[in-house]
Parts: structure tokens; sequence; C-alpha cells
């Protein structure tokens, strides 16, 4: 009896799944079939996959992708972490405005920006790769704010912060060795979220003129098709399975904070 | 925070003074005139329909979704579901093309089982690069998106609503119509303008998909600022995204405001 009852609350939601599942792996699975097609010996083969492996550029990029985004998600942490535990702890009253400044982004459309960015910074900014991490951090400012946010509301920081100031511990010691810790679940989503949204970052990088693995990815595409959409295969599914290790095996939050 | 107004604050501020700047650097609002006649005139109109329809069809199946997961599905499942949706909702460019020409390109997986069926979708006008391709490709990130922005409404209603109501012999349809749906729409209403902005502003798809044939706003600042088009004023496109920013901003402003007054009823 119960469990008929389980599953006729399940239904819907495997009904929904089922379409999710054929909605978002049609594309995906088509895709990949053209990728480990051999056209010249007919069948299939992970020769397009090796060839990628095998071009110098795609590590290279890769690479310069990977460090790009490292370096975004760093200067998240070390601007956002900080900043965020003063506001909430100070009760200050410029915190509603950063709130609104944290969420403009979402109000300002990509290509306005990138018009706006290679107009307005000085030479030597703009000969420097360095700037993009910077305007990557610009663009994950809304989520990685939200998610930091919700991370410390939920916890009861005020006296957490003050434990660890009676203890001696200094502003740097409180927050890296205190407040990263208990808030570890946000930090990671925030870093997920950061990190994705970097190393897939087209638009303002090609309107920049900047390469990257995106970027790259287009180029290729002019001329081995099959090759380029290996590699989309796999810039799509190696993040994929990277962040759904890290969100799994991270424990749930430890403290339920007041609703 | 200098480093937030720098790279942020400032560009945005320059970009709008900017736009006013005739190509003798004198102020002028003629810019803005050019960006309101054809072809950027279409451009805007194009991408205004693409961010409604979208949304409009992404909206209400993201939702229904997002409610299923949230109120039935485990922890481990929501956690997954939340990490899909994220690098879904980011697809993009390239390799969100190659998909879809895989799947309903000419020789498209999909196209041929179509065709096997007897519907050809090749007979008429249809191409991933016209309108109605471009709307059904960019479904496939508006509909994480949709997932992802409307589940914290679907978690903040409470099971003891859906209680106290049965227990006032409410029906399903009751609870629904005078409780669920109600504290849901403003949520919901707010989740569809974020996706029209994120339709109306999306560049590197609609780069990948289009040839030039489907005049689109991103695509012509695009094109503006690479030189590859000529133009009489240095500053049009500038004027251009100065356009997106207030059109984008009646869109997610109205979102904020909605995210801040729910915010403040789900505390209490």
């Amino acid at each position: 009896m119960a469990k008929a009852m389980k599953l006729r609350q399940q239904f819907p939601l495997v009904i929904t799944l089922l379409l999710l599942t054929l909605f978002v792996f049609i594309p995906m699975i088509s895709a990949f079939e053209y990728s480990i097609r051999t056209p010249l010996e007919g069948g299939y083969g992970w020769t397009h996959y090796l060839w990628a492996i095998r071009e110098e550029e795609f590590f290279h990029y890769i690479f310069r992708s990977g460090w790009l985004a490292g370096v975004t998600v760093l200067i998240t942490l070390i601007i956002l972490v900080p900043t965020m535990t003063w506001l909430h702890v100070s009760k200050s009253p410029v915190r509603p405005v950063i709130d609104g400044i944290s969420l403009l982004p979402l109000v300002i459309p990509v290509v306005a920006f990138a018009v706006g960015a290679q107009i307005s910074f000085p030479e030597f900014v703009q000969n420097t790769v360095f700037e993009l991490p910077f305007l990557y951090f610009v663009l994950s400012l809304p989520y990685a704010y939200r998610s930091l946010d919700i991370g410390l509301n939920s916890i009861p920081l005020k006296t957490i912060t003050e434990a660890a100031r009676s203890s001696g511990a200094n502003w740097i010691k409180t927050i890296s060795t205190v407040i990263i810790p208990v808030i570890r679940s946000s930090v990671m989503a925030t870093i997920a979220l950061t990190f994705a949204l970097s190393i897939g970052e087209y638009t303002l990088t090609v309107l920049l003129h900047w390469d990257t693995f995106p970027t790259w990815v287009t180029y290729v595409a002019q001329d081995n098709i099959l090759g380029a959409i290996a590699i989309s295969m796999m810039s799509l599914i190696i993040p994929f399975l990277i962040l759904t290790t890290i969100t799994l095996f991270i424990p749930e939050r430890s403290i339920q904070g007041r609703k | 925070m200098l480093i937030v107004g720098y790279f942020f604050l400032f560009p945005i501020f320059r970009l709008v003074y900017v736009s006013f700047m005739s190509n003798e650097h004198t102020f002028t609002f003629s810019n803005f005139e050019t960006a309101f006649k054809d072809p950027y005139r279409t451009g805007f109109l194009n991408s205004i329909k693409i961010g409604i329809f979208s949304a409009a069809i992404a909206a209400i199946p993201g939702a229904v979704a997002a409610y299923f997961i949230e109120t039935r599905g485990s922890s481990k499942l929501r956690r997954t579901i939340a990490v899909m949706s994220g690098v879904l909702a980011n697809t993009g460019g390239i390799p969100l093309a190659f998909m879809f020409y895989a799947a309903l390109g000419i020789q498209g997986k999909l196209t041929q089982f179509i065709k096997f069926l007897g519907w050809d979708i090749y007979a008429g006008q249809f191409s991933l690069g016209s309108f109605v391709g471009l709307l059904i490709v960019y479904l496939y990130f508006q509909l994480p998106l949709m997932v992802i922005v409307f589940s914290p409404a679907i978690v903040s209603l409470r099971k003891e609503w859906s209680e106290a109501a049965r227990n006032l012999g409410a029906n399903q349809f009751n609870y629904w119509m005078r409780i669920g749906i109600p504290l849901l729409f403003p949520s919901f209403i707010a989740s569809f303008l974020l996706l029209f902005a994120s339709g109306f502003s999306a560049y590197a798809t609609a780069n990948a998909l289009t040839v030039g044939n489907l005049p689109l706003t991103p695509l012509q600042i695009g094109g503006l600022l690479d030189g590859n088009v000529s133009a009489s004023q240095l500053n049009l496109g500038k004027a251009l995204g100065v356009v997106m920013i207030v059109i984008s901003a009646l869109a997610v402003i109205p979102y904020l405001v909605i995210q801040r007054r729910s915010a403040r009823w789900q505390k209490l």
C-alpha cells in the first residue's frame, strides 16, 4: 500500500526527468555520434578525439583557459569573502547599495559591456591577458554574491567572528580558518559557478580579441568540423563530470540556519 | 570595491558618455537616431521578439520541472540537476550550435527520424539560422535557466500551507487556484523577465548559427566593434549598447524588485 502511494508520488517526477533527459541528450548524443564517425574508413572510432589531443594548441588553450578561470576564482574569493563578511558583521548602511551593484551585471548585456571595456581601459590594461579574469569576475559577480550571501546569512556570523577575534585571531586568520570552512558549501558553489562561467566565456573574450579555449574551438571548426565537434563534446562533458563529482562529495550543510 | 568600480562601473559610464559623442567629439543625439532606424530597428525588434518567445516557451515547462524536482526529488538528484542546469544554462556558441546541427540540421538525427515519420521539416523555409531555428536552440539554455531561477520560489512554498488548506477542506485544485499559483506568480513573472534578458542579449549562439541573414542587435554591435561593418558614425555601436542596456534594465529591474519583495515574506 505504502509502496503504491510512493510510486504514485514519484510518477510525475519520473515523467519530468524523462522528458528533460530526452530534451538534453538527443542533441548531445547526435553530436557525439558525429564526433566518433571516421569518414575515411567508414564506421566509428576515436580518431577525432585523438587528433584533438595531439594538437599542440589543445593543451595550450586548455591550460590557458584553466589558469584564467583559476585566477578569476581567486580574485572572486579574495575580494568577496572579506568584503561580504565585513558588510554582514558591521550592518553598514552601504550594504543595500552594494547588494544593488552586485546585481547590475545581470542588467548589462555582455556585448554592451565588451564595448564599454574596449573604449575605457588604457593600453597597458588592454595589452595584458590579466584584464580577462577581472572582467570574468564582474560577469560572475551576481551569482557569486548571491551564493555567498546565502551562506553568510545561514550562520551566526557575528558570534563566530567575535569568538575568533577574542581568541586572538586577526581578520585574515578569522576569515581563512573560521569563516571559509564554516560556509564551505557556498564557497564551493561559488567556485564551481565562477569556474564554469570563466572557462566557457566566449562573447567578451572574442570581442576583446583574446584567444582562449572556446574561441579556439570556433577557429578549429573552420577546417576540421568533426574534430571541433569532438572538442566541443569534451568541453561539455568534462566540466559536467568535475562539477558533479564535487557537489556529490561535499557533505550537506551541517549547520541548518534560521530560515 | 575599487576593482569593481574600475572594471565595471567605469566602462559602463564611459559607454554611456561616448554614445553621445559625434565623430568630432561633440555632443549629439544622432547616434541614437541612427540606432532607431533600419537595419538596427529590425535588429532590436528581432532581439526583443526572440527574448519574449524563448522566455515564454521555456517558462512553463521549466517551472513545472522545477516543481516536481524540488518537491519529489531526493537531495542527491536535486544537487545533480542543479549542477547540470548550471552547466547547460551556460552552454552556447559553437558547441551548442554543433549539437543542434547534429540533431536538427539537414542531415541531423532528429530530422531524419521526423522525416521517417513522414514530415520533412526542411520542406519549407526552416533552417537553424532562421528565427524559429534559433528559437529552438535558445530553449536549450533557457529551460535550465528557468529551473535554476524558479527553484528557490518552490522551496519557499511550505508544506504547512498545503496541509492547512487541506484541513480547511480544499482539494488539490482549490489549493492551486487559491494559494499555490498566486504565491508563485510573482516569482514566475520575475523568472520570465530574467529569461527575456538572457535571450535578448545572447551573442555567442546567434553568432555561431546565423550567417548574417537574421539581424539581431548583439550581432550588429559585435560587427560594428570588429569593424566588419562600415558605419559613418564611429560611436553607433556604443549607442546600440546603451539602448540594449536600457531595454534589459526595464526587464531586470522589475525582477529584482519582485525578488526582494518575495524574499521579505519568505523570511516571515
